[in-house]
């Protein structure tokens, strides 16, 4: 629980109002967002980076209200990252691993979401192994919900995160034409599908690249897909990362040989790793980011993921000033919804 | 309308009559039960009768429904099935044998039967028997026993006869006895853990894939399997139902072309839905195709209306793209497909209020069929005879004679008739529903073709309206 006291001297006393256009109340996916919308996250997340730069990185904005953050997946990053986020912005934070609760003993999520409600969360962050989980949280629950990661569905934290860390690097600060190539196990990637709406959103040239097993579906949606967020698919590893300006490569799980989708992890690594050498092919100043945790030596070599190129630990830190900037702006639209 | 009491009552409409072939103004005389007669309506007495007005046709039949009594009476009970088939206009449902225990001995189908006779409904109630004991898969239910109590075919619905040494027994056995196997097509190594019909809409909401292969492929084998059981038992016959996909109907095109005895089944909902409603879309399946024939982009043309995940929306086989809509209704205009069947699948809140990929598999629909089978109507995408003659004599054509299911306008028999306004719109909505299953995606929606008057077997089933 946070007090006032928390605040440090000299601090703002409120960060500035949420303007007007903010206008959902929850966040359970980034097909919604519009362009306004994401700047909006943008601009409120350079807000609240300034005050992650301050001696004591604590503001007031959420002072009394109960954030819940409610996992059913194993998860470090994502999880700390809304929690620092919360305690910063001063809301009491409640932390519920599934396999410490009453989920383990069989209670249904929407028990579990009505009870957090009843203990006094106005906001909920869930993560859930099933696409979709939060809608259906969402539709019981009177605060807001935020979607920490559902099944292969959506990440809208992490995927505007990653283009948070992508303004602050490219040169411009501009997504604009910018070849982005998302390399690896798409099929299976909530990441990848929440970076294909916000980087083709913002006018990204977004190529998918992975071996075919694991891009099923996307031809699909790359062909369906409307005028102003087409994407390129393709296996072919050289043509993706030829001139790129950015290359994401995503996490490969063991499981994906079990059922037969890839050989071995060993030819992964040979045919899709993110190595230096193939990284030359990319623009000499580009940027590799990874959403993390890495399988070093699989999809990304270790020299790539701690060299000069690599943005990972921006995007970790990156992580909580959105995630903030999302708490905040979620919380301006209950005060609106509550007239006051 | 006079006389709405049912035993007696007189009925000028818009009647079509498949078994005569023909279809007209007209007016009908019901006394005691028995349709007295009916006069074919011209000149001013026609006037103002279209088929866009009062219907008057055969009690509809349903080849597939789940009523899941015995061994699940919260979603359906045999006498709330009837009820729901009587306010959707049908007057005869052939029920699935997947209850618990399973219907795979003369027993269990006693038990069916007594409880359709105990309800008083006079909505007759066949029943599929299981192609194998206890659906497994592995070893053949007592088919004769079965046959002799009167089912009217065999199905492990709610899976594929996986074994195509089990299917080929099957379909010998079964055709001895005079009888078909009804499978549900579907590989389940294809289709393990799958959500939603592979493609554009599963891959941006993140579910798994339901591939058309999955469905498809086993068709191809299931025919083929025929194809060589039927050079030595000439009565084997096999009926595909539910079918989804372009590729599925295609071969049984194929199938029938080469002359084989193979019939099949579509529902309301594969011809009209599509997977865009998972995500949010509420259009039907025929406003969903573009001018070339392609399914449109729900997220680029503001058709997403509701939230996404709506778990009435979790069938099997999935909701599929409109272009498998499309080619579904095709099929029905060309005779690929003999019968619409309604896969009526009631189901608890319980069992569907849940994360979509846990939910259930089942639309509870035999009380929408006929209003979403008349928006394709009049929407053009199917003649009204043809509707007609897939809901009632198509069905009955595979129940096959000894069912004594004879569906028709006929003067001198009891009334087994279904009188819809098809001008008159209503709306659906859990209390509306007589069905325990409230697991409809078209809750809330106006439907067209409010259902005022059921006879069956001369009684009133249903009346109202």
């Amino acid at each position: 629980m946070s007090t006032g006291s928390d605040r440090p001297e000299g601090a703002i006393a409120a960060p500035p109002e949420a303007p007007a256009h903010w206008t959902h109340r929850h966040l359970l996916d980034v097909d919604g967002l519009t362009r306004p919308d994401i700047e909006l996250v943008m601009r409120t997340a350079d807000e609240m980076h300034d005050v992650l730069a301050r001696p004591i990185p604590k503001v007031p904005a959420l002072r009394g209200l109960g954030v819940t953050i409610l996992f059913y997946e194993a998860s470090t990053r994502t999880r700390v990252s809304f929690e620092v986020a919360a305690k910063n912005l001063s809301a009491d934070v409640v932390n519920i691993a599934a396999a410490s609760s009453s989920v383990s003993k069989g209670e249904s999520l929407i028990d579990t979401v009505r009870t957090v409600e009843a203990l006094g969360a106005d906001m909920l962050v869930m993560r859930h192994s099933v696409s979709g989980a939060p809608y259906l949280a969402a539709d019981i629950f009177s605060g807001s919900v935020l979607n920490g990661g559902d099944g292969w569905h959506a990440h809208p934290s992490q995927a505007l995160l990653d283009l948070y860390t992508l303004r602050s690097r490219l040169p411009g600060g501009s997504l604009e034409g910018r070849k982005v190539v998302i390399l690896g196990d798409a099929l299976h990637s909530r990441v990848a599908r929440s970076n294909a709406w916000t980087l083709t959103a913002m006018g990204a040239d977004l190529w998918i690249c992975g071996p075919s097993t694991l891009l099923r579906g996307f031809e699909a949606w790359a062909a369906r897909g409307a005028s102003g967020r087409r994407f390129t698919v393709t296996s072919d590893v050289d043509a993706a990362l030829r001139d790129a300006d950015v290359v994401m490569a995503l996490r490969i799980q063991k499981e994906r040989m079990a059922s037969g989708l890839l050989p071995s992890l060993r030819e992964y690594a040979a045919r899709y790793g993110l190595t230096s050498e193939r990284l030359r092919a990319a623009k000499p100043d580009a940027i590799v980011m990874h959403p993390g945790p890495m399988n070093e030596g699989v999809e990304i070599a270790p020299d790539v993921a701690a060299g000069p190129h690599s943005v990972v630990t921006d995007q970790v830190h990156n992580g909580v000033a959105v995630r903030m900037a999302l708490l905040y702006l979620l919380a301006g639209t209950r005060r609106t919804e509550a007239g006051a | 309308m006079s006389g709405s009491e049912g035993h007696d009552a007189t009925v000028r409409g818009w009647a079509v009559d498949p078994a005569a072939g023909r279809e007209g103004a007209a007016e009908i005389e019901v006394r005691g039960g028995v349709l007295e007669r009916l006069t074919w309506l011209s000149g001013a007495a026609a006037d103002g009768l279209a088929a866009d007005g009062l219907l008057i046709l055969p009690g509809l039949v349903d080849f597939h429904a789940h009523f899941r009594e015995p061994g699940n009476e919260d979603a359906e009970t045999v006498a709330s099935g009837q009820a729901a088939a009587a306010h959707g206009g049908f007057t005869t449902v052939a029920l699935m044998p997947n209850t618990t225990p399973t219907l795979d001995e003369p027993s269990a189908l006693g038990r069916v039967r007594a409880a359709a006779a105990a309800s008083g409904s006079p909505v007759k109630v066949l029943a599929h028997g299981a192609v194998t004991a206890g659906r497994k898969g592995e070893t053949l239910s007592a088919m004769g026993e079965l046959a002799d109590a009167g089912v009217v075919g065999f199905s492990d619905d709610g899976a594929s006869v996986r074994s195509a040494t089990i299917l080929r027994n099957a379909l010998a056995y079964a055709g001895a006895l005079g009888l078909p196997i009804v499978d549900h097509p579907e590989d389940l190594a294809l289709t393990e853990g799958a959500e939603a019909s592979e493609g554009y809409v599963a891959t941006v909401l993140g579910l798994k894939g339901w591939p058309v292969a999955g469905e498809a492929g086993s068709v191809a084998r299931s025919i083929a399997v025929l194809a060589d059981v039927v050079r030595d038992v000439p009565g084997a016959r096999l009926h595909l139902t539910h079918l989804s996909t372009a590729a599925s109907l295609d071969h049984v095109r194929a199938a029938k072309a080469a002359g084989l005895p193979v019939t099949c089944d579509v529902t309301p909902h594969h011809l009209a839905l599509t997977d865009e409603w998972i995500a949010g879309a509420r259009r039907w399946a025929w406003e969903a195709l573009d001018a070339d024939g392609r399914a449109r982009d729900p997220w680029a043309d503001g058709a997403l209306v509701a939230g996404p995940y709506d778990t009435s929306l979790r069938v099997n086989p999935p909701l599929r793209s409109a272009e498998d809509a499309a080619a579904c209704r095709a099929a029905l205009r060309d005779g690929t497909v003999d019968a619409i069947a309604t896969d009526h699948a009631p189901h608890t809140e319980v069992d569907k209020h849940v994360e979509f990929g846990w939910a259930v598999n089942g639309i509870s629909g035999i009380e929408t069929a006929l209003s979403v089978v008349l928006a394709a109507v009049g929407a053009g995408e199917l003649p009204l005879v043809v509707a007609v003659a897939l809901l009632t004599t198509g069905p009955a054509r595979l129940l096959g004679a000894r069912s004594g299911v004879a569906p028709g306008l006929r003067a001198g028999e009891p009334a087994n008739l279904v009188v819809v306004d098809a001008g008159a719109a209503w709306t659906v909505d859990a209390a509306s529903l007589a069905s325990k299953g409230k697991n409809t995606p078209l809750l809330g929606r106006a439907l067209p073709g409010t259902v005022r008057l059921v006879l069956a077997d001369g009684r009133v089933a249903y009346a109202g309206g």
